[in-house]
């Protein structure tokens, strides 16, 4: 049994976890760095602990300060949240050294899916379409060209140990690949701490279609469903939706059922998420799994009635899953938009500031994951994730009028946000249609998004 | 809750069982408040045999005045008194040197104990010298990363001068006495 967690995280993130824990009658000490002392987390919690200064390296991803803290604010597991320390194997294994739960994956199972190649070549073999790319990882520039060779142009060349799409670049030729192995490689290192890449092929008009699974550590496991995150700009996700508009009912359920498949046949464990891309026919290429809790697992939550936070803590326990397939039932269509401090027309550069005004948008079907308060000022230290907006409606039409709603409601004041920009996706025929590709954003321009709904406003 | 938790007093004290009432009102519990608001938590509990005290702060109340105060008018004097403080350099448990006590003279980069972390021990050294005027942790306490451990009156004068955060909320809230007061209990020992 877990009776006091330690939250190892910041923002919207650690406010979700601190609920789902007191939902379950636990206690939530919240680790924080010196820059987030006044943070919504560290006002809820039961016992805040500063772990260290606001850069992260010395605080969120300091695996010594976090198992620390815990040990004497007499936690007895750590949820790391999304992020940080979420998918470090050694992490979790040194939690586990110190006999604390470490509320994830294994670090068995982390060890196994942290490599994204290994990891295609993993569920490859249990029978999951890959998208075909490089054996392995790539030796040198020479194994880089020949297997680019082999797989054909454009390619987008991948971080082995990214994840949240950065450090990814696409080379359309020999020589720009070339170009970019330096970089990537030295991008890699900065942020992953691990210079080794691999390729892919780069599919034109592709969406990108995850299935969330959540399996206990006796290999019993369900699928919730899949959800869309087609909306990016440059592989970062910014709206996401469930079900995906763009599949039809038997690639649906073949998709899910492929999924959690090959994620129990490959050794998977607790909550999880495979990432895929669909291309224009309904055909699906697994791409990599992400072994935590997601950003927009709230709109799976919204279709199943599951507390996907409250499952992690209850499964990482070594309760059994205790329901089948069966007892999954997805209902209606949620859409969520994340809420980034980013100035749009000045290529998203992100935003620092004191919130003067927070007014949350309510109605029926409508959901805030946020950290934010009016007076709270965002530091400039970590990423410009605001919180979520999740609406919910029996169907894509009225999740899409009760965003509408919701987005002209929520006041974000004293800095610059993204909520225009989410209002104006909401009036693109495209969007609106269903049938766009993880390109729309990037080809059409932001600004001409804005434009559009702006000039609308004025005629 | 309001200027009175800001201040430092008890928020919400529970105690289990009758024990020496003096003793916990006179000494344990200013002691308590005094260590609560030098460090930066919001909440400290102890328990002893027999009884439990938690006291508990507001820290928005206690300290938004403490930044703007500290960030525009009164800049080189809060300095002076960061500088002063010797705070945790990580957190884990607290073990002080022998040479940690109040009265003694230390210069700057003296060791004054150090602070475990998963078995590593990571020195707490004197930010500045002069004397010490007030020692806020003690062996085997935990402790959080930026708290303060003791205080070093650079002057080796009055004591209360070198005050934490508290301090300068005192100041900016209501003038002088809740400042000056928090070393006390530990200083006259």
């Amino acid at each position: 049994m877990i009776g006091r967690v330690l939250i190892a995280n910041r923002g919207e993130i650690a406010v979700r976890v601190l609920r789902a824990c007191r939902s379950m009658g636990i206690e939530a000490v919240v680790a924080h760095s010196e820059a987030d002392r006044e943070s919504r987390a560290v006002l809820m919690a039961d016992e805040a602990i500063c772990i260290g200064p606001a850069e992260s390296a010395r605080s969120y991803l300091s695996a010594a300060a976090v198992i620390s803290a815990a040990l004497v604010s007499g936690c007895d597991a750590i949820h790391p949240g999304y992020g940080f320390l979420s998918e470090d194997d050694a992490f979790a294994e040194m939690t586990r050294a110190h006999d604390l739960v470490f509320i994830g994956p294994s670090a068995e199972v982390l060890e196994r899916f942290a490599s994204k190649a290994g990891t295609r070549q993993l569920l490859a073999q249990q029978g999951l379409p890959v998208v075909p790319g490089s054996e392995g990882m790539l030796r040198d520039d020479e194994h880089a060209l020949a297997e680019a060779e082999r797989i054909g142009y454009p390619l987008l060349i991948k971080p082995s140990a990214g994840g949240g799409g950065k450090g990814m670049r696409l080379a359309r030729t020999a020589r720009e690949l070339q170009q970019a192995l330096t970089v990537c490689r030295s991008e890699a290192r900065a942020a992953f701490g691990d210079d080794s890449l691999y390729l892919e092929k780069w599919l034109e008009r592709t969406r990108h279609v995850e299935v969330q699974v959540i399996i206990d550590n006796y290999g019993h496991g369900v699928h919730v469903g899949e959800r869309d995150c087609s909306v990016q700009r440059r592989h970062q996700k910014i709206v996401e939706e469930a079900p995906s508009p763009a599949i039809d009912d038997a690639t649906r359920i073949e998709l899910a059922e492929s999924a959690i498949r090959a994620a129990l046949a490959a050794g998977y464990r607790n909550v999880g998420t495979l990432e895929f891309l669909v291309d224009g026919e309904g055909r699906y290429f697994f791409i990599e799994i992400n072994a935590r809790i997601q950003v927009e697992h709230p709109i799976t939550e919204m279709l199943s009635g599951i507390d996907i936070v409250a499952e992690q803590i209850r499964l990482a326990a070594g309760e059994p899953l205790g329901y089948g397939q069966e007892a999954v039932r997805l209902r209606g269509h949620a859409i969520e938009f994340r809420i980034n401090a980013e100035d749009v027309r000045a290529d998203f550069r992100p935003q620092v500031g004191t919130v003067e005004h927070y007014v949350p948008p309510g109605g029926a079907g409508v959901r805030m994951e946020t950290h934010l308060y009016s007076g709270y000022e965002v530091p400039p230290y970590y990423d410009s994730l605001l919180g979520k907006l999740i609406v919910w409606g029996p169907n894509r039409e009225s999740a899409v009028a009760r965003s509408r709603v919701a987005l002209k409601e929520l006041l974000v004041d004293g800095l610059e946000t993204n909520i225009p920009f989410h209002r104006a996706i909401l009036e693109d025929p495209t969007f609106l249609s269903g049938g766009f590709d993880t390109n729309l954003l990037d080809r059409k321009g932001a600004a001409a998004f804005l434009d559009a709904v702006s000039g609308a406003a004025e005629a | 809750m309001t200027e009175e938790a800001a201040r430092g007093a008890p928020g919400n004290v529970a105690v289990d069982r009758a024990v020496d009432l003096d003793a916990l009102t006179d000494e344990i519990l200013p002691a308590l408040i005094a260590r609560l608001r030098a460090s930066r938590l919001a909440e400290i509990e102890v328990r002893d045999s027999g009884w439990r005290v938690r006291l508990r702060r507001d820290l928005r109340t206690a300290r938004r005045p403490s930044r703007g105060h500290s960030g525009d008018t009164h800049g080189p004097e809060s300095d002076d008194q960061e500088a002063s403080q010797t705070r945790s350099p990580a957190v884990g448990y607290f073990s002080p040197a022998p040479g940690l006590v109040v009265g003694h003279a230390v210069t700057a980069g003296d060791t004054l104990g150090s602070v475990d972390v998963l078995g590593i021990a990571q020195e707490v050294t004197a930010p500045v010298g002069g004397i010490i005027s007030a020692v806020l942790a003690e062996i085997g306490q935990a402790v959080e990363y930026g708290q303060v451990l003791a205080e070093i009156d650079p002057l080796g004068g009055e004591p209360g001068n070198g005050d934490d955060g508290a301090a300068v909320d005192g100041a900016a809230q209501a003038p002088a006495p809740g400042g000056a007061a928090a070393p006390t209990p530990e200083a006259a020992r």
